[in-house]
């Protein structure tokens, strides 16, 4: 058991109101799968990853990575953005060494490790170049290649290929999920595409509308790759979406009722 | 990267102080075996520049002097009269646009009239620092200067004002010149250039006497004559204290004053009172003064250097200017100025030149301090 | 006739902009030239307070090999003086302004601290400073705390703007990968915020240019270019008073272009052209 959360709960206070954003959210992942987490919007996802990375606080719960409490203690996981978050300022090769700068490995060593990397992402003749001389797709192959380069325990990425056209999105669904072969890290991948979470989870898990919850695991069972036009990729698409439409006329009925304009017009 | 960008900076300034330094030391410094520096400087801040350490000393009017005294900050080294006795310091001047109007003598001679008698009640009052008008003087000083009453009456006491043309006034006025000329600060043929023949000449047709002769019998007048006059002085300039005595009602018991008298309309000139004569030359050739209170040496160098259309009708006072060393400086005489740094109003005030007759009789220069 | 039209067209934009400064500068010259013939024409007193070109242009070339007449030292003394303490005020507002704008924009305590006492000063022109500063700081220093506080502040509030409006996922995405508070703002804020520091550098350049002329008109050691204007003015040397203003405006502008070089050249360095 790599990453084991249990009964997580986060209440932002916005406004002075206080939203209650996870309540009750359990989630285990095993080394080296691969888990999509899916939901409607606003249900919580990015803020488990978030958590997970120890990049907010949670309010209640536990959230072990490798058996530790992240609250107190570092974990060494890799998280990749749907914005790429890169150093607009450095090299690819000098967005891949960052974490390895901060971590004062020698500059020789965070070379090799860098050109690696690189390599792994098939970017070896773009280390020079700077994130703005870079496609989408490119630059998102930069970020990962960055994450893996501090050999995280977990790869947490949120939405990675949201920004990027249909095209691009497939050639990097198939990309990443050759790297992920290649290094056998965990992922846990934030998705709002029901085909993406298809097309690459071992498990996905379905959650529920706000306050977010684990509704369902799901475990696709399908030999990579996938083909995306086969009854069962079709079938366990449509299962999975099922459960997701439920999620989105809750979270929609939810919306009106909360809306006093739409009360008013009625 | 930020280091790079520090470094960069670093190197920059460096360079540029090193070479700044290097052109300093080598370059400026010819031979300063025999020389006193000196400083421009607003004679306001000379009394506390002198205290905060800055300079050495200073070289201004009163009642920049006195404040040095009552402050016990400096002592003065020697008077401006020590220099050069009855020197002429501050003149009325009036600009030929002015007098080719048809009023224009007329209108002059009145204002005249009311600058002597101004001049007349100052010295009378002064005769007897008991008597009432002493201390309505002292009063007229305080407000004119800004300054309290210990430095005003320390101030009146160095100071003689006197509105007569006479041969002290013309030779001080020559021995000006003579020093712009010999330190090339304007030459022989410029003077010549102006239609004069020679530096005598020059002095005595700069400096017309007829309208103070005719102020002399200008009776008090009924109604006011056109045009108004637009006057220029300098800023808490104790030595022109004439004006504002003219100007103030109070001489005569409040009723009027004396410009009033006479029957002339004045009014400051637009931006009035200015920072140096330098500045009234630069109003009279813009045409925004008819008539100016100023010292000699700004209306000499100007009306020579660009031909400024003014003449000098009256004196305003002689002498009145000193110089302060710290106390405790260890400055006894004039040659222990040397390597010194001493401050002055600017190169083309009269305490510039006096500082400068007085070290060219030592033998000594005045340079910029770099 | 249409050859000559042609190879107008043709020609690129780098071309047309060259001869466009040239056409630029010469109709300076030549409206200065008309202004200088109409004041000598109404009144030549007034005339003389506007040379013409040529005669500035033969005073500027008089003064580079003689001490000047109104101050007795050389005109590039005069330059140097004032170069030193532009560099010199500019050298200490930016190692001041750069890590206070840092902080400033990263921690609501600093400007909580530090915005009230920075608004109340902001506003006061620099030059106003001017003669308490003479007084407090001395005489060469006086000019240069002018320079300093002309510059301070179009610094301050750029790298201010800067490193408060540093990417979010950028810190994020830096902690993620390990970095602790103080590389977060070395590694991360610090780059991010050098656009704006060269905006703030560029504005300060040329406001420390005029500030430095102003505060030698109130005294100066060494002259400087101020002082040479105001004291050739008060002699009437109009013609080497306009040489040093016009010195001015090419020191201006070489040190304006020298920090857009540097600029660029950081720009490059960082990847961002």
């Amino acid at each position: 058991m790599i990453i084991s959360v249990k009964d997580l709960r986060k209440v932002f206070t916005k406004e002075r109101r206080e939203v209650v954003a996870l309540d009750g959210f359990d989630l285990e992942v095993l080394e080296s799968e691969f888990v999509c987490l899916l939901g409607p919007s606003g249900c919580g996802k990015t803020t488990v990853l978030r958590i997970i990375a120890g990049l907010e606080s949670k309010t209640s719960g536990q959230v072990l990575v490798h058996g530790k409490e992240v609250a107190s203690s570092r974990p060494r996981v890799g998280m990749v953005f749907q914005e790429f978050a890169l150093f607009p300022w450095r090299s690819s090769k000098k967005n891949v060494e960052f974490g390895l700068e901060v971590r004062h490995v020698p500059r020789d060593g965070r070379s090799k490790v860098a050109d690696k990397y690189l390599d792994l992402v098939g970017l070896s003749g773009f280390a020079e170049a700077h994130p703005h001389e870079l496609s989408g797709g490119m630059k998102q192959r930069v970020a990962i290649a960055r994450a893996l380069a501090n050999e995280p325990e977990v790869l947490l990425m949120d939405e990675p290929f949201g920004s990027l056209d249909a095209q691009t999105r497939n050639l990097m669904q198939r990309e990443l999920l050759r790297i992920w072969a290649a290094t056998r890290k965990t992922v846990l991948f934030v998705t709002h595409s029901v085909d993406e979470a298809v097309f690459l989870a071992d498990r996905i898990v379905v959650m529920t509308a706000r306050p977010g919850k684990e509704r369902e695991s799901i475990e696709v069972l399908l030999p990579r790759p996938r083909d995306r036009t086969s009854p069962e990729f079709i079938a366990v698409r449509s299962r999975v979406l099922s459960e997701l439409d439920e999620e989105f006329e809750k979270a929609r009925a939810r919306e009106l009722s909360h809306s006093p304009e739409v009360k008013n017009n009625a | 990267m930020a280091r790079n960008l520090l470094l960069a900076a670093v190197v920059a300034v460096a360079a540029v102080v090193i070479v700044g330094a290097y052109a300093a030391t080598v370059l400026m410094r010819e031979d300063n075996g025999g020389s006193v520096n000196y400083l421009r400087m607003p004679p306001a801040t000379m009394a506390a520049s002198l205290s905060g350490g800055g300079i050495d000393g200073y070289i201004a009017w009163e009642p920049f002097v006195s404040e040095a005294i009552v402050g016990h900050t400096g002592e003065v080294l020697f008077w401006s009269e020590d220099i050069m006795p009855e020197h002429p310091c501050c003149v009325v001047a009036v600009s030929q646009d002015f007098l080719d109007q048809p009023n224009g003598p007329e209108v002059t001679k009145r204002f005249l009239k009311a600058h002597l008698e101004a001049t007349q009640w100052m010295v009378d009052a002064m005769a007897d620092t008991t008597s009432d008008e002493y201390a309505l003087l002292k009063t007229l000083a305080m407000e004119f200067t800004t300054r309290n009453e210990s430095v005003v009456e320390e101030a009146l006491k160095h100071l003689e004002f006197r509105y007569a043309v006479d041969a002290a006034m013309l030779s001080g006025l020559e021995t000006f010149v003579d020093m712009y000329i010999e330190t090339n600060q304007t030459t022989l043929a410029a003077v010549q250039g102006r239609g004069y023949g020679s530096v005598e000449d020059l002095v005595v047709t700069y400096v017309n006497e007829t309208y103070l002769e005719g102020a002399v019998s200008v009776a008090p007048a009924s109604s006011p004559l056109t045009p108004v006059v637009r006057a220029g002085y300098l800023l808490g300039d104790l030595h022109q204290l004439a004006y504002y005595v003219a100007w103030n009602g109070r001489v005569l018991g409040g009723e009027q004053s004396l410009f009033q008298k006479y029957g002339v309309v004045v009014e400051n000139a637009s931006g009035a009172p200015y920072a140096n004569g330098g500045v009234v030359m630069d109003n009279f050739a813009g045409g925004n003064v008819d008539i100016g209170y100023l010292g000699a040496p700004p209306a000499l160098i100007k009306h020579i250097t660009i031909g400024t259309k003014i003449v000098i009708v009256a004196q305003v006072n002689i002498e009145g200017s000193g110089l302060v060393v710290r106390s405790g400086s260890g400055i006894q005489d004039i040659e222990d100025l040397v390597n010194r740094t001493i401050a002055t109003p600017g190169e083309t005030s009269i305490q510039h030149l006096l500082l400068k007759i007085a070290l060219d009789r030592e033998g000594l220069d005045l340079v910029l301090k770099t | 006739m249409n050859a000559i039209l042609k190879w107008f067209k043709k020609m690129p934009r780098s071309q047309w902009k060259l001869i466009l400064l040239v056409a630029s500068i010469l109709l300076f010259i030549g409206v200065w030239y008309a202004v200088s013939w109409w004041t000598e024409l109404r009144d030549p007193v007034q005339g003389s307070l506007v040379p013409p070109p040529d005669e500035v242009a033969s005073s500027f070339y008089w003064l580079l090999s003689n001490k000047d007449r109104a101050t007795g030292i050389y005109l590039f003394q005069h330059m140097f003086t004032s170069l030193e303490r532009v560099f010199l005020g500019f050298a200490l507002a930016f190692a001041l302004a750069l890590p206070s704008g840092l902080l400033m924009g990263r921690s609501w305590v600093a400007e909580g601290l530090a915005r009230p006492i920075v608004e109340i000063f902001r506003p006061i022109p620099p030059l106003a400073w001017a003669p308490a500063f003479l007084i407090i700081f001395k005489i060469f220093w006086g000019p240069v705390a002018v320079v300093f506080l002309g510059v301070f502040f179009p610094i301050l509030f750029n790298v201010m703007l800067g490193a408060r409006s540093v990417d979010r996922t950028l810190i994020d995405a830096a902690r993620t990968l390990g970095a602790r508070r103080s590389d977060v703002f070395t590694k991360v804020v610090l780059p991010y915020t050098v656009p704006y520091l060269m905006t703030g550098v560029t504005v300060g350049l040329g406001i420390g240019w005029m500030c430095i002329v102003a505060a030698e008109f109130v005294s100066a050691e060494g002259g400087g270019l101020g002082y040479f204007i105001l004291a050739n003015s008060d002699f009437g040397y109009y013609p080497e008073m306009y040489a040093g203003m016009v010195l001015i405006g090419i020191l201006s502008v070489l040190t304006t272009g020298l920090a857009g070089l540097f600029e660029r050249e950081v720009y490059k360095r960082m990847g961002m052209d």
